[in-house]
Order: C-alpha cells, then sequence, then structure tokens
C-alpha cells in the first residue's frame, strides 16, 4: 500500500489527540461515567498503531482491508455500547428507565436501524473490485447514518419527555452526531466514487473526513477537562425532608393508580 | 449519473435535511430551556399562568379520598371538604373549559422547570423534580386525549373523567412544588405562595 506524507501526518496527529483525550479521561476520572466511551478511545488507539504498523511492515492490501474491517466492527458495536452509555445517563435519572421513555426509545432504535438499512442498500454494489472493499464502503455508510440518527433521537427524545443532559454526557454526544453528519456526506461521496486511495477525489474526500474527526477528538479533550458546575451540599435536615417528600409523591401516584383501574 | 444515483443522493439530501432540521430545532430549544432553568428565577416564573387555586383545589378534594393528610392540606389552603360530590358537569366551568386545562398543561412545564431550577444546586431534589416530570407528562396525555375526543365530538362524555384525573394531579404537583420551595427556603418562594 502506497501511503503520502498527509496520511501519516493524519495518522500521528489521530493517536496523539487519543492519547492526550485518554489521559483526560484518567486524570480527571471520566472513566468510571463513561466506561464505554473510554474503552472506545483505547480501541482507536489500538487500531492506529495496529494499521501503522501493519502498513511500514508492507502487508498486502487484502491484509489491510481485513484487519481495518475487523477494527470496523468492533468500532461500530463500541459506537452502540456508547449510544447505550449516553442513553442509561439521560432516560434513568433515577437508575432504572424512566416509565415513559422506554417504549419511545425503544421504537426510536428500531426505526433508525431499518432507515439506515434502507438507505445504505438504496444504490447497488459500490465500484471497487474487492468485495470487501464494497462492503466496508456500505458498512460506513450504515454506521454513519445510524450514529446520526440515534444521538440526534435521542437528543429530541430527552426534550420531548423533559429530561435534562449532563453536561459531559451532552458534550460527547454533540460530537458524535458532528461527526456522524460528516460521515453521511463522505461515505455517500464514497458509496459512488469508491474508496480506491490512489484516486484524488476519493483520498480528498477520506482527509475531510479525518480532519473532522480530529476537530470532534479535539472538541471532547477540552470539554472532558473542564469540569461541570459543582452542586451544593444538601444539609441533613433537607436531606430527610426530601425524603419524606418523595415518599409522599409516590403516595399520591399511587392513588391515582389505583383510581384510574376503579 | 445513473438514475440510481441520483435517488440515492436525493434520498440522502433529504435525509440530512431533517437530521439538520431537528438539529437546529434541538440546539435552539435546549438553549432557551437552559436559559429558563438555569437562568433567573424571575424568567421561569413570569411563564406562570394563574389558575384559580380554590376551583382546581373543589375538583381534586371531589377525587382524593379524605384521609388526614388530605384534610391538612385542604386547612392549610383554608379550604373545608365539601359534603356533596361534585356534579360532573360543574367542572366544565370551575377550570375553563379547554383552554383552562391547557393553561394547566403550559403550567406543569413551568413546575418541572422550578423543580430543575432547585435541582440544579441539590442534586438530592432529583427524585422529586422526576416524579413531578412524570405527573406533568400524565396531565400532557390526559389534555391530549381530551383534545381528541373534542375532534370526535365526545368531549361531554369524557371530560369529567380525563379532566378530573388531570387537574388532582395537577393540585398534587403545585403543592409539592410549595413545600419543595418552603422546606429549601429557596429564593422566589413568596411569589410562589401567591401564585399556587
Amino acid at each position: 500500500m502506497h501511503l503520502t506524507g498527509i496520511d501519516f501526518l493524519l495518522w500521528a496527529a489521530g493517536l496523539v489527540e487519543h492519547l492526550v483525550l485518554l489521559g483526560v479521561l484518567l486524570a480527571r476520572r471520566r472513566m468510571q461515567a463513561f466506561p464505554v466511551f473510554a474503552a472506545l478511545i483505547t480501541t482507536n488507539i489500538s487500531r492506529t498503531l495496529a494499521l501503522c504498523l501493519m502498513v511500514l511492515d508492507h502487508c498486502t492490501k487484502h491484509h489491510y482491508l481485513v484487519a481495518y474491517s475487523w477494527f470496523a466492527t468492533l468500532d461500530l458495536a463500541l459506537q452502540l455500547g456508547v449510544v447505550y452509555e449516553m442513553a442509561s445517563h439521560v432516560f434513568r435519572p433515577m437508575g432504572h428507565w424512566a416509565p415513559d421513555v422506554r417504549s419511545s426509545f425503544l421504537g426510536m432504535t428500531v426505526i433508525s436501524f431499518a432507515i439506515a438499512a434502507g438507505l445504505t442498500y438504496l444504490p447497488s454494489r459500490p465500484p471497487s473490485n474487492a468485495w470487501l472493499q464494497s462492503q466496508l464502503i456500505r458498512g460506513n455508510f450504515f454506521s454513519a447514518t445510524l450514529m446520526a440518527e440515534l444521538f440526534l433521537g435521542m437528543v429530541v427524545l430527552s426534550i420531548t419527555v423533559g429530561l435534562p443532559w449532563k453536561t459531559h454526557a451532552a458534550r460527547i454526544a454533540q460530537g458524535f452526531g458532528f461527526y456522524s453528519l460528516v460521515c453521511i456526506l463522505t461515505e455517500a461521496a464514497h458509496t459512488f466514487l469508491g474508496m480506491d486511495h490512489d484516486a484524488r477525489v476519493s483520498s480528498t474526500v477520506s482527509y475531510f473526513r479525518n480532519v473532522s474527526y480530529l476537530l470532534t477528538v479535539g472538541y471532547w479533550t477540552v470539554t472532558l477537562w473542564v469540569q461541570a458546575p459543582a452542586p451544593r451540599e444538601l444539609p441533613d435536615e433537607m436531606r430527610a425532608q426530601l425524603f419524606v417528600l418523595h415518599r409522599r409523591l409516590e403516595s399520591d401516584l399511587g392513588r391515582l393508580k389505583a383510581w384510574r383501574r376503579q | 449519473m445513473n438514475h440510481q444515483a441520483v435517488s440515492f443522493f436525493v434520498a440522502v439530501g433529504l435525509f440530512l435535511m431533517v437530521l439538520v432540521t431537528a438539529s437546529i430545532y434541538a440546539y435552539v430549544y435546549s438553549r432557551r430551556r437552559q436559559r429558563r432553568v438555569y437562568g433567573d428565577w424571575n424568567t421561569i416564573f413570569e411563564r406562570f399562568t394563574k389558575i384559580d387555586r380554590h376551583s382546581v383545589a373543589r375538583i381534586a378534594l371531589d377525587f382524593l379520598s379524605e384521609s388526614d393528610e388530605d384534610e391538612s392540606l385542604f386547612k392549610r389552603d383554608g379550604l373545608v371538604a365539601a359534603d356533596e360530590e361534585l356534579d360532573p358537569s360543574e367542572i366544565w366551568p370551575l377550570i375553563g373549559g379547554m383552554e383552562g386545562l391547557e393553561i394547566m398543561r403550559r403550567n406543569c412545564a413551568v413546575l418541572v422547570d422550578m423543580a430543575f431550577y432547585v435541582q440544579q444546586w441539590y442534586p438530592e431534589a432529583l427524585a422529586v423534580a422526576e416524579q413531578l416530570r412524570l405527573n406533568a407528562r400524565e396531565i400532557g396525555w390526559h389534555v391530549d386525549r381530551l383534545q381528541g375526543a373534542a375532534k370526535t365530538g365526545k368531549l361531554e362524555a369524557a371530560f369529567p373523567d380525563y379532566a378530573q384525573r388531570a387537574i388532582t394531579t395537577y393540585y398534587l404537583m403545585t403543592r409539592r412544588v410549595l413545600a419543595l420551595f418552603e422546606q429549601g427556603d429557596f429564593p422566589g418562594l413568596f411569589e410562589l405562595q401567591r401564585a399556587l
């Protein structure tokens, strides 16, 4: 595989940025709150290193594509995990799923999968000599479409039901939303231009996507470094009063439900 | 470019348009809500529309069982439990019809914002805020059903049933928000006491 100086520069920048972000997650103790997101960043570091070493070792294009596909599949699985992680932060305010959200979230996920699959299989096979490469193009487009739908869908759902986003979860979701929108454009272009790295237009599209991703990682690094507004400590007396208030609310709701069953 | 490519790019373009429109809506709405919930108390409060609390309490009292807790709730508001049951036809004028219910729904959103206003400083208030949010959603559903019934001409039959549920839930919400602010001695308590 022939790679240019820009390719290596983007690789190096990506590696450094990911390492800095991982450092921020560790230093600011964000890993406990976002373990799947931290796993995704760690996987991206491993991917960058592994693929770079394969290229330097003069591997064949086929072997490179096989390794790339495995990492892309793992990446999609982890991104879905991040979606679930963010949904847990927003839609499980009391440690369990809010009762008015569960079915809407499930419905939104099913519809998102259906739309993403429909759009992916709308065109015939992308232009490529290799079957694996054409599947990769489809997979990337499917992944981008699905992620954009899920992250945006979560934001709209949270607005509809009136649940607020915590600062850091919101920033991670915003980053994913932006990058997924860019990816839809670039992967739509790849679907018709192909993904041949030697073709000038195709590589320019890839560079555009890579730079967008670098910007996203930079955004995450800065926003995850900044601390969320610190809450005040609740006096013991008020804590007890709030507990009583909560019990009363539960009792009120119980009575309303009992009445409804009559 | 062949026909298939054109239809693909048109579909992707439309899809992106929907996504971008939804993003802009979400951004504008969340900025506005952030200003409401995390901003000045007065900005939250001025959105609150007064409803006759005696009428609301009268309808709620008709529904709630007369337990000690409920009696104390009404005594606090200077009310006494009515001896006779409320006639369903009385609910409509008491609450101000569909318009009154719509105001009540809008007020629910304000009450939830008030609870979140407290929660931003005291995360332990989350349980109360979450319960209020669920109540507000419930009232919203009842009002939606009534609006649906109005469209199909079945409002007369549906109103006493759904409206009384919604009004009772609303009444309990107002009492709980008031209690939350009283316990914490939060700013804006005086205005809230007058309005609720």
